[in-house]
Parts: C-alpha cells; sequence; structure tokens
C-alpha cells in the first residue's frame, strides 16, 4: 500500500545520519514490522587498517535514482513506507553512511523490500567512496551499473 | 578524430546553428585526472557521447585505460556510448558506483 499523506524519506546527507527519526518516519499504527539497514564505516578494508571514508554523490542524479528504487520497491513488495539517507563528505570509523528503514504490515515484504533497496543502490546509485590509509587512499572497487543497449544504427522511425 | 572547443579555456566559437554546448560533469578518479569537476563544450549537434570522451583522451591519454569500466549518463539518466547530444544537454562520465 502506498501512502500518498505521508511519502517517502529520500535524502542525501552532509550530516549524521538520525536513524532513530528515519524509523519513526515509517512506523505508523498499521505496520507489524520496520526493518532496518544500517551500512557502517569498517575499519578495514582488504587487510589494510581504514582511517576514514570519505564520499563524494553525482547528488542531482543519485537522488533521482534513489527515487526509482522507491518506485520499483512499492511496485514489487506490499510495504507501507520507505525512508532511505546516504551520507556524503567525510566519515569516520563507526559512523553510519547509509539507512534504509521499510515497514509493512508483515515481516516477509519489509526484509525482501530492504535488501532488494541496499544492493539495487549499491549498484546504480552514482555515490563514489574514497579509502583512507594510513599509507594513501583509493577510490574503492564499485560496481558497473547497468548500461542501455549501445545503438550503432539510427532507430528506426516507428 | 574531431577537436571540440572547450569553452573552459577558450572563447566559445559558434561556427554555425549546428553546434551544441553540453556541460561535461567529472567525478572520482575522473575528476582526479581531468582536474576539474564540470565543463562546457562546444561539438557538433548530434555527436555521439563517445566522441565527447574521445575529445578528453586527446588531453588526459590516461582515460583510455578506464574506459571499459565507465558508464555514460545523459541528463542524469545512463545513456548508451552512441547516444547523441544536443545543445543543454548534461553528460557524465560514471567510475564504478561504491556507495553504501
Amino acid at each position: 500500500m502506498t501512502n500518498s499523506i505521508q511519502p517517502d524519506l529520500l535524502a542525501l546527507v552532509r550530516d549524521p545520519i538520525d536513524r532513530d527519526a528515519l524509523i519513526r518516519h515509517v512506523r505508523a499504527a498499521e505496520d507489524g514490522a520496520v526493518v532496518t539497514f544500517d551500512g557502517c564505516v569498517r575499519n578495514h578494508s582488504r587487510g589494510r587498517r581504514t582511517l576514514y571514508l570519505d564520499y563524494e554523490a553525482y547528488e542531482s542524479m543519485a537522488l533521482g535514482k534513489i527515487r526509482e528504487i522507491a518506485s520499483q520497491v512499492h511496485e514489487r513488495f506490499p510495504v507501507h513506507l520507505l525512508a532511505i539517507a546516504h551520507r556524503l563528505g567525510r566519515l569516520e570509523i563507526g559512523e553510519t553512511s547509509v539507512f534504509i528503514a521499510v515497514s509493512s504490515a508483515h515481516r516477509p515484504a519489509a526484509f525482501d523490500a530492504c535488501r532488494f533497496a541496499i544492493d539495487t543502490l549499491k549498484g546504480t546509485v552514482p555515490i563514489w567512496k574514497k579509502e583512507y590509509f594510513e599509507d594513501g587512499a583509493v577510490w574503492a572497487d564499485g560496481e558497473i551499473p547497468p548500461a542501455p543497449l549501445e545503438t550503432r544504427a539510427a532507430k528506426p522511425a516507428s | 578524430m574531431a577537436r571540440y572547443t572547450s569553452a573552459r579555456y577558450n572563447s566559445p566559437v559558434s561556427l554555425s546553428s549546428q553546434t551544441a554546448r553540453v556541460k561535461v560533469l567529472f567525478f572520482g578518479r575522473l575528476k582526479e585526472i581531468v582536474g576539474h569537476a564540470e565543463d562546457s563544450v562546444d561539438l557538433p549537434d548530434g555527436a555521439p557521447i563517445e566522441a565527447l570522451f574521445s575529445h578528453y583522451g586527446v588531453s588526459h591519454p590516461e582515460l583510455a585505460r578506464f574506459r571499459a569500466s565507465l558508464v555514460a549518463s545523459r541528463n542524469q539518466e545512463f545513456a548508451a556510448w552512441s547516444t547523441p547530444l544536443h545543445s543543454g544537454d548534461e553528460v557524465a562520465f560514471l567510475p564504478p558506483v561504491s556507495g553504501g
């Protein structure tokens, strides 16, 4: 069920993510479950000690892609409300980089929708993280988003 | 290969109505290679995104080794490299994404 009165909360933020506020946003009397995903900054990467991360985004496109994910979630799963917040800028170890909350009447839909949302976000939303170590920094290995097929010939008139 | 005008560095020369000015955005390691986040380029109307990328390859040959891992976008949507460009378009070359 899509609630048109209180819409999903979808945001890119530079300040610490208020996880409780996102949970409160999605949680209503008709819900029997809220499932959350808390993506946090890990202190190691491939055997090296991470000092901190720096996230940047193609902000207008990233927000558009996050809105598309929300639409897909409502099409695929019988959930009530969705909140997705991704933080940008410098993040310290332990801080939340992305937080997702999904509410639904029954738990399976919320679990499935939350998993779909974070997996799709990681594979399609134009956000990049740079990992800072004691001896240097690297752009994290990422996922190549699916791109439209190439059309070498001109499109036939329809 | 056609050489296009980078409006960032040169005063714009509009030779005909067939010139398209596009905004180009760079992110992540591409921004570090090119040296800036945003550019404006004049190119023949209808030129494909691929030609715009080749334009930057002239001044930054190291871009070529990233080509296979990049995805292009036009006006905030993923786009095929063959997509023709027109005035006012916003193009970005996107490295593999690593949010989350």
